[in-house]
């Protein structure tokens, strides 16, 4: 089996590194059949590395422990779908994973594209060279086909790994991650070809939102799981890692945005140039603090060999990126210039400026340890304070704006067009913002300008559709005829519900902590918990404790059962109780510990609203299926602007 | 992007200094919050619920220095803290021993890309 995997990987790398090779000779010597060749060649390393991948899965179904690889992430008695979610577990797993969903990315690209052939041209052998780093890295770095006599049992899984939710959560961070390649390998084709009009943008819009939405999902999808499973009743620490994957989704956010200026009115093709190589570098970023262990992180990834590899591709991208846009400067400026700064435009690269200031500024944190150390020969780290800052300052101005942007004029808006635009978002936030304050939500002023803003986003929104519907006679023909504007308004829809989320559960959240013994109780926002006792609890591979807390409040009465377990080889672990309140969509979210004798100690959270954030991941979904869903009138539009070549196909 | 960047200046200037993270061999002569990260040693004695709270020693995470810091922890233990876990804890150095802020202890995931080691058969 290892053998077979190996051979897999050393044709896929071997595959990679000749389309690499051939498909740069051909385009720089034009030579349309070994371009052609090189083409397949790329096509062909996705079979391979799917060969090398289903050999690791099967020796994972088996607990093959005569891999490394299986003995280290998984054991005997871990259950399969547990097993076969190692494959992304580790290191050289997940580096797999990323070979071959690149391989199978390029691979469409290429098939969808084959028409556009100067464009494809040198597309081909960027592809080709981030795959090959990867393959690199697998056949001669880090194997997950390395092999030894088979130990009695397996090193097994972190419980709170052993989650449904981390059966997805790491795969849909990798398809963002590496969806990245997509438009990055076909901006730099065009800077490569010359041929930087809109074609690669046109060709890379659906690759670019798919990756996009993955990243997001992703995101949310590990929120959700820390904060059912890990049991502090938080869902982001603005951890390294965790930044790793917000900072290229804010670059790809810019970058959505702003390539429909370019569309429309052919303005900042520098700009999106560096944004599509930030998002891409980024990415690649993430991947490298994951693993060099050069930033302190809770997740605690170790040091490898892979961290210096990982740098050194980071520094050749980005110097190859800038070098190629310098190179090509004279070629992507345009005569088109901002007639207005009150115009639709203005207010994309107000939005522009707003995400890539939140993105570096989140970079800044992430480095500070590094930086401080180089300059100050101390390591230090900024915290919660330092990011929720930025957050207020660039992501209140982001948010304010999404409801702006979509009803600004093209070019040029007059004041007295604004004033009528206006007047009905502005008047259904001021009486939101008034009403709150009536109602005691002055309390915190980020969370009182988040529901005023977010109201204002709402209103905005509802009369984009309402307006829309009049002309057209029909919410769904409107949808259809302009999926893209309409599915961008649902995702809009769906940051408000999580603006207004975050804020709820985080601004207005009450937190109560208390030693009781059987029969006390503990009172929080409107709640009376009391403690009944407990009881132990026995699983395969722990033991552990559920307290009865019987709670009464709002009109409701219901039992949450917390506790501990711990794990014969991990340790313990909490688990929290998580009680759903349909009505007020919040949540009474507790934990419990055995302090001494027969008493615990409760910890009670009540967050108001945070339930409208996992409510936004599904209204985030539909806005970007329905934003990237085939469009035949736009296909049809494309065809008609590039009819001098062939137009370039998206997904 | 000029704004932002004097937004940031400010706010650096005025607040965004950071706090120091350092490990036990690099603790001593810290008198200020600080963040100690490093692996616990030891037993662990005491209730992090009690008056006297929860009481453990933390070593180097890497390297071979025999600094070892005695902290003293009350509030919720995160999930799987025990011996050997590597731990973030933020606190100041008071006549010797490292007395943490309450709730402030957090236990580092065990890594899934952990090194490889050796498998005894």
């Amino acid at each position: 089996m290892a053998p077979l995997g190996r051979a897999a990987l050393l044709l896929a790398f071997g595959l990679v590194a000749y389309a690499l090779i051939a498909g740069s000779y051909a385009a720089w010597k034009r030579r349309r059949r070994l371009a052609l060749s090189a083409q397949n060649a790329l096509l062909a390393a996705f079979p391979a590395a799917l060969v090398a991948a289903i050999v690791l899965i099967v020796a994972l179904a088996r607990r093959n422990l005569t891999f490394v690889y299986v003995w280290q992430h998984t054991s005997k008695k871990l259950p399969l779908g547990y097993a076969l979610s190692a494959f992304w577990g580790g290191q050289e797993g997940s580096l797999l994973l990323w070979l071959l969903v690149l391989t199978g990315y390029a691979g469409l690209a290429v098939l969808l594209n084959r028409r556009s052939r100067e464009l494809m041209a040198w597309t081909v052998p960027v592809f080709a060279l981030v795959a090959g780093f990867f393959a690199l890295m697998l056949c001669f770095v880090s194997s997950p086909f390395n092999v030894q006599p088979a130990p009695p049992d397996g090193r097994g899984m972190v419980p709170s790994l052993q989650n449904p939710y981390m059966l997805a959560h790491p795969p849909l961070l990798y398809l963002g991650y590496v969806g990245l390649t997509v438009p990055f390998a076909f901006a730099m084709g065009a800077l490569l070809s010359g041929r930087t009009d809109e074609r690669w943008i046109v060709a890379t819009r659906r690759w670019t939102l798919a990756a996009w939405t993955f990243l997001g999902v992703g995101q949310l999808i590990g929120a959700h799981w820390a904060y059912v499973e890990i049991g502090w009743g938080g869902y982001y620490a603005w951890d390294p890692v965790e930044n790793a994957a917000l900072m290229p989704w804010l670059a790809a956010t810019a970058f959505l945005h702003s390539v429909m200026i370019q569309e429309k009115r052919g303005m900042l093709k520098v700009w999106n140039m560096v944004l599509v190589a930030l998002a891409f570098n980024l990415s690649l970023f993430g991947t490298f603090l994951t693993r060099s262990g050069v930033i302190n992180s809770i997740h605690s990834f170790s040091e490898s060999s892979l961290g210096a590899w990982f740098l050194g591709f980071i520094v050749l991208m980005t110097v190859v990126s800038v070098t190629l846009i310098r190179w090509r400067l004279p070629l992507l400026r345009t005569k088109t210039k901002l007639e207005s700064l009150v115009s639709r435009e203005a207010t994309f690269l107000y939005n522009n400026l707003l995400l890539v200031a939140l993105c570096l500024t989140i970079l800044w944190g992430v480095l500070y340890p590094i930086l401080s150390e180089a300059v100050r020969g101390e390591t230090r780290s900024v915290s919660k304070p330092y990011y929720d800052f930025f957050l207020h300052t660039f992501g209140l101005p982001l948010l304010l704006l999404m409801g702006i942007g979509p009803l600004v004029a093209w070019r040029r808006a007059s004041l007295r067009s604004l004033g009528r635009t206006f007047l009905i978002p502005f008047t259904v936030a001021v009486a939101t913002g008034v009403v709150l304050l009536v109602l005691g939500f002055g309390s915190s002023w980020p969370g009182l300008v988040t529901y005023t803003f977010s109201a204002f986003v709402a209103a905005s929104i509802v009369l984009e559709f309402v307006r829309g519907r009049a002309a057209t006679g029909s919410l769904r023909r409107l949808v259809a005829r302009n999926r893209r504007r309409y599915g961008g308004y649902i995702v809009h829809a769906s940051v408000v519900l999580l603006a207004i989320g975050i804020a709820g559960s985080s601004a207005y959240q009450t937190v109560r902590e208390r030693v009781v013994r059987p029969g006390q109780s503990l009172e929080a926002a409107g709640y009376t918990l009391t403690y009944l006792g407990s009881s132990g609890i026995r699983g395969p591979n722990y033991t552990g404790f559920r307290a009865a807390i019987a709670v009464t409040g709002h009109g409701e009465r219901f039992t949450l059962h917390p506790g501990m377990n711990d794990y014969n080889i991990e340790g313990p672990a909490n688990e929290a109780s998580i009680y759903h309140d349909p009505r007020s969509l919040g949540d009474v979210f507790t934990t419990a510990q055995i302090a001494t004798g027969n008493q615990i100690d409760l910890k009670v959270e009540v967050k108001p609203l945070i339930n409208l954030i996992w409510v936004a991941g599904f209204v985030f979904v539909a806005g970007a299926l329905i934003a990237m869903w085939p469009d035949a009138v736009e296909q049809r539009r494309l065809a008609a602007r590039y009819a001098a070549g062939a137009a370039p196909a998206g997904i | 992007m000029a704004a932002a960047l004097a937004v940031f200046v400010v706010y650096t200037a005025l607040a965004g200094n950071g706090v120091a993270q350092l490990t036990p061999s690099t603790l001593a002569g810290h008198s200020g919050d600080v963040t100690l990260v490093g692996a616990v040693v030891g037993k662990t004695h005491g209730d992090s619920y009690a008056k006297g709270g929860m009481r453990f020693r933390l070593k180097d995470v890497q390297g071979k220095s025999a600094a070892r810091v005695p902290v003293v922890y009350h509030g919720s233990v995160p999930d799987l803290f025990k011996t050997g876990r590597h731990v973030v804890v933020e606190g100041t150095l008071r006549n010797g021993v490292f007395v943490a802020k309450p709730g402030s202890l957090v236990t580092k995931c065990p890594s899934k890309y952990a090194p490889a080691k050796s498998a005894k058969t």
